[in-house]
């Protein structure tokens, strides 16, 4: 094989890429993922998360209390944000209907150390980020009042857990859905992106019916194969740096970029080879894509389903938990590529004395 | 045999002469090969997040206890040795006390660490003989319909008054209502069963955060269980519904583009049939195909066929991006990539605001709250069917129209640039004769694309800290605008010479002007109702209190554009959009000051 003329093919892909201006659009879809997840993230930490929320809303919600007395009064009234009226339950709840009231909570005369539970009847409103918000506030005092009740009867129980005291929250909330699940998802979709782009870079030639006239000038068919492989997993290295950098621009720092981007490297050139392989057997757009997605899919599962498969791997790169045990896992990785590698050479100079043959 | 069914058949046909004899086995293998993967996938679990934190214990029961959870390396030492190598560890548990680092890597671990000991105390209360011992206390939540309007809340205010010192009195006149009976009437089996229920069901996917954590199953919740309902299953339903269909519309856009391929399209364009009929023909078999999955899938996962109304305006919708992006695609790799990033935008469209599925009206927005609600067995009203799907039957419309219009030998077999072939598409919608009344219907068929446009734009901001969201939404809101209503005049300059004069600009514009009026009038009026109520809502439509108002502002921002272009061509366009978004702003922020002052 002829080196330059690898090389040459490579150069010629990534000119038309970047000629299309369809590389901009992938930086664009980049960056608009970056911006979407980062607001994806705002909103869910100011809608459901009770330490964001507590953080950013200092208004006090009125609610009513019907029913009995009992010690879950005065754990409300002495609950930060929360103004609490004694009242008749139906008031309370017209109240609540004309918005004058957040909730209502309604306790029954069951004793606290009986054997029948405590049943409360919390009334909010439908449709409403108020009754979210509350029911975040109102769970703490509701699961104190549950750890007095559970005491009153805890000679009834037959075990207790091991105790362990954990102090209260003080931040960390989305460290692990950052780190463990979208980081090593972004740093894959390059991945995804550069097998997409082999077979469209191979079915072309056959389907535009350009292959002959490639085939014409010295490069032999093998050659302009890896030139075409080399140009998709140019792009990998590139594309995930640029993921990182986004990242970190996001505040979302990662502990070894180079060792995440060689993992991601290394997984895309075994989807780029198996994705070359498919396009070459069968020379058509339509089913190529086909099979290598439905095939994606099941190496993809596959991979998560072992211990210390790459994407863990970036995982834990990312958060710098990664133990010297993940070269070995890209030796592997890499062992692999070399091994598809030689097939999809082989196989490209069957094609290729096919072709010839006629 | 009526022609779109015979073209249909064709299509159907090639297709299948295309495939490579071995397509159907291999796919057979496949998928066999999916059902063993995922079977041992859900065997294994997913090893994605292993080994995230290290955690060193003192108690031996303690430390096989959190082995479970395969996130933590556990290490087990003496307290002594643990609280020297405090540095190198995440967190640490002596004597019963949990510590962590002060990094954000500790404080991750400390919350998971919470999470693991909750799961485990539940694992041990809920097998307790006496359940009512150890779950004490049951709550049962009711939720009382708003009498006023609720859409004032829901876009980001707060509840009523400030709370003083005497209980709020009501207005309305109040209904006795009967006391909540004390018992629970369930027995504590039944309870029993719903607490494991519910602890399986806390997966490994929704661990990430508390955010994705199910509401809990029954009707009465332990204090635990009492987390705002997010529909969590239902929402990777969404994927579940999506995804094939995104699938087989990448096969139209193909079939589309192959038609491009050494002229082989030139038979349909050479036959008698309107094309509009040609591509109903060549669309049918795949909206056939789309239709039959999501059946199929509906069936299998035994969901209400309701279900099949809502997903029909987002099949259109594809299959009408599909056949526009297989017509405009000038390579493969071209049709891959828009096809990629159309895909995720229209995604992330349909997904996101689901997410806020009972806890927001924004959610409506996108029709797949409607299947997150038939799954939960929320009744749909006609108009939160109208409201969430009228955009996509609009925009599937006018796509599939432009798609028509533009299906000719000049249009297909062009390979002119990605913004020229945009320009020439709508420059093939404007008439020479009629120029000002084609300019009027153009500007009026653009409003769907506005306001989905805007409503992406509204539920990417809404989310934002209060003065932001409001301010970004301005401004995007006001760029689309104008840049919706330059486009036509764009295509009229850039179409002939004859048009490029100064004569032209003031009737032209004010073509625009009226047809994007009308077209925003009409639409608001049928569905966007609830919307416009709010704050949101308020920034997003400004221009519609009166009518000569936003006319002389849309009149105006096609003036500055268009002078701009007059005076200096092509490269004019881009400053005069800036110049009359930045008036367009300013208008808005007037009239809101004026509206909330």
């Amino acid at each position: 094989m002829n080196r330059r003329h690898v090389a040459l093919i490579a150069k010629k892909e990534l000119r038309g890429l970047s000629q299309e201006r369809t590389i901009l659009l992938a930086i664009l879809l980049q960056v608009f993922i970056a911006v979407f997840s980062s607001f994806l993230m705002v909103g869910l930490a100011s809608l459901y998360d009770p330490s964001a929320i507590s953080r950013t809303v200092t208004v006090e919600y009125a609610i009513g209390y019907a029913g009995n007395e009992s010690p879950l009064l005065d754990r409300l009234e002495a609950a930060q944000g929360l103004a609490v009226y004694r009242m008749n339950l139906s008031v309370a709840v017209q109240a609540l209907r004309e918005r004058r009231l957040s909730a209502v909570i309604h306790v029954p005369d069951t004793s606290p150390g009986g054997t029948e539970p405590v049943k409360l009847t919390l009334y909010t409103l439908q449709n409403d980020i108020t009754a979210s918000v509350l029911n975040v506030r109102l769970k703490g005092v509701f699961e104190a009042y549950e750890a007095e009740l559970r005491e009153l009867r805890a000679d009834r129980l037959e075990n207790r857990p091991l105790p362990l005291r954990v102090p209260a929250p003080r931040g960390g909330e989305f460290f692990e859905f950052v780190y463990g699940l979208l980081v090593p998802l972004l740093v894959l979709m390059p991945a995804i992106i550069a097998s997409a782009l082999i077979i469209d870079l191979v079915t072309e030639e056959y389907q535009q019916r350009t292959l002959e006239t490639l085939l014409a000038t010295p490069v032999t068919f093998t050659e302009a194969l890896w030139g075409k492989i080399a140009a998709c997993l140019l792009l990998v290295p590139l594309q995930a740096g640029a993921w990182l950098v986004l990242l970190a621009l996001n505040g979302i720092r990662v502990a070894a970029p180079v060792g995440i981007v060689l993992h991601a490297t290394a997984a895309s050139a075994v989807l780029v080879l198996l994705g070359a392989l498919v396009s070459l057997h069968y020379r058509e757009r339509t089913s190529a894509q086909f099979v290598f997605s439905t095939g994606l899919v099941v190496v993809m599962l596959l991979a998560l389903a072992v211990p210390a498969n790459p994407l863990n791997l970036i995982a834990r790169l990312s958060v710098g938990s990664a133990g010297p045990d993940h070269w070995v896992v890209l030796l592997l990785v890499t062992g692999a590529t070399v091994l598809l590698a030689w097939l999809t050479t082989r196989y490209a100079r069957s094609v290729a004395r096919a072709f010839l043959e006629g | 045999m009526h022609p779109v069914l015979t073209i249909a058949k064709f299509e159907l046909l090639r297709s299948a002469g295309q495939m490579r004899r071995d397509l159907v086995p291999v796919a057979a293998g496949l998928f066999v090969l999916l059902l063993l993967v995922t079977g041992f996938a859900a065997q294994s679990g997913m090893h994605l997040s292993d080994g995230l934190y290290t955690i060193g214990v003192d108690d031996p029961a303690l430390a096989s206890v959190l082995a479970k959870d395969p996130r933590f390396v556990v290490y087990r030492a003496d307290g002594p040795l643990l609280e020297r190598e405090r540095g190198t560890l995440d967190l640490v548990v002596i004597g019963g006390q949990a510590r962590a680092a002060s990094t954000p890597r500790g404080q991750a671990a400390e919350k998971a660490l919470r999470q693991v000991y909750d799961a485990y105390v539940a694992s041990v209360y809920s097998s307790e003989p006496d359940l009512f011992a150890a779950y004490p206390l049951w709550i049962d939540t009711e939720e009382v319909r708003s009498e006023v309007d609720f859409s004032a809340t829901a876009s980001g205010q707060q509840v009523g008054l400030r709370p003083g010192t005497a209980p709020p009195t009501p207005e309305g006149t109040v209904e006795p209502l009967a006391e909540p009976p004390p018992g629970i009437g369930v027995t504590a089996d039944e309870l029993r069963r719903e607490l494991v229920r519910d602890a399986a069901s806390d997966d490994r996917l929704s661990r990430y955060t508390d955010v994705l954590r199910n509401g809990g199953g029954g009707e009465f919740r332990t204090p635990a269980q009492l987390s705002p309902p997010l529909p969590f299953d239902s929402i990777v339903l969404i994927f579940v519904f999506v995804f094939p269909l995104y699938f087989t519309s990448q096969f139209f856009m193909m079939a589309v583009m192959n038609e491009r391929i050494d002229r082989r399209g030139e038979a349909l364009l050479a036959s008698p049939v309107h094309p509009a009929l040609v591509l109903l023909g060549k669309g049918l078999p795949y909206l056939a195909g789309m239709l039959l999955v999501s059946t199929v899938l509906l069936l299998v996962l035994g969901a209400p066929l309701v279900i099949l109304a809502v997903l029909l305006p987002v099949i259109l919708f594809f299959l009408a991006a599909a056949l526009l992006i297989g017509m405009t695609a000038r390579s493969f790799k071209e049709l891959s990539f828009v096809s990629i990033f159309f895909s995720t935008v229209a995604t992330s469209y349909l997904f996101f605001p689901s997410v806020f599925a009972n806890v927001h009206v924004i959610a409506l927005v996108s029709p797949m709250t409607l299947v997150v609600y038939a799954l939960q067995g929320t009744p749909i009203t006609l108009s939160d069917y109208l409201y969430s799907t009228v955009l996509f039957y609009l925009v599937a419309g006018v796509l599939f129209y432009a798609g028509v219009r533009n299906f000719t030998e000049e249009r297909l077999f062009s390979q002119s640039r990605p913004l020229t072939r945009i320009r020439e598409f709508i420059g093939s919608a404007l008439s020479d004769r009629h120029p000002y009344v084609s300019l009027f219907l153009l500007s009026a068929l653009l409003i769907p694309f506005v306001f989905m446009a805007q409503m992406m734009a509204l539920t990417l901001f809404f989310n934002l800290p209060m003065p932001w969201s409001i301010l970004l939404l301005l401004v995007s809101a006001a760029f689309v605008e104008e840049l919706a209503k330059s486009l036509g005049l764009y295509a009229l300059f850039a179409r002939s010479g004859r048009f490029r004069s100064w004569r032209v600009l003031v009737p032209a514009g004010g073509a625009v002007a009226l047809g994007f009026l009308a077209g925003e009038k009409v639409l608001l009026f049928a569905t966007l109702a609830q919307i416009t109520e709010s704050i949101f809502g308020a920034v997003l439509f400004t221009s519609l209190q009166a009518l000569w108002m936003p006319f002389l502002l849309h009149l105006g921002g096609v003036l500055i554009v268009g002078a701009c272009v007059l005076a200096g061509g092509r490269r004019g366009y881009a400053p005069g959009l800036v110049v009359a978004t930045i008036v367009h702003v300013l208008y808005n922020l007037a009239v809101l000051r004026g509206a909330i002052g």
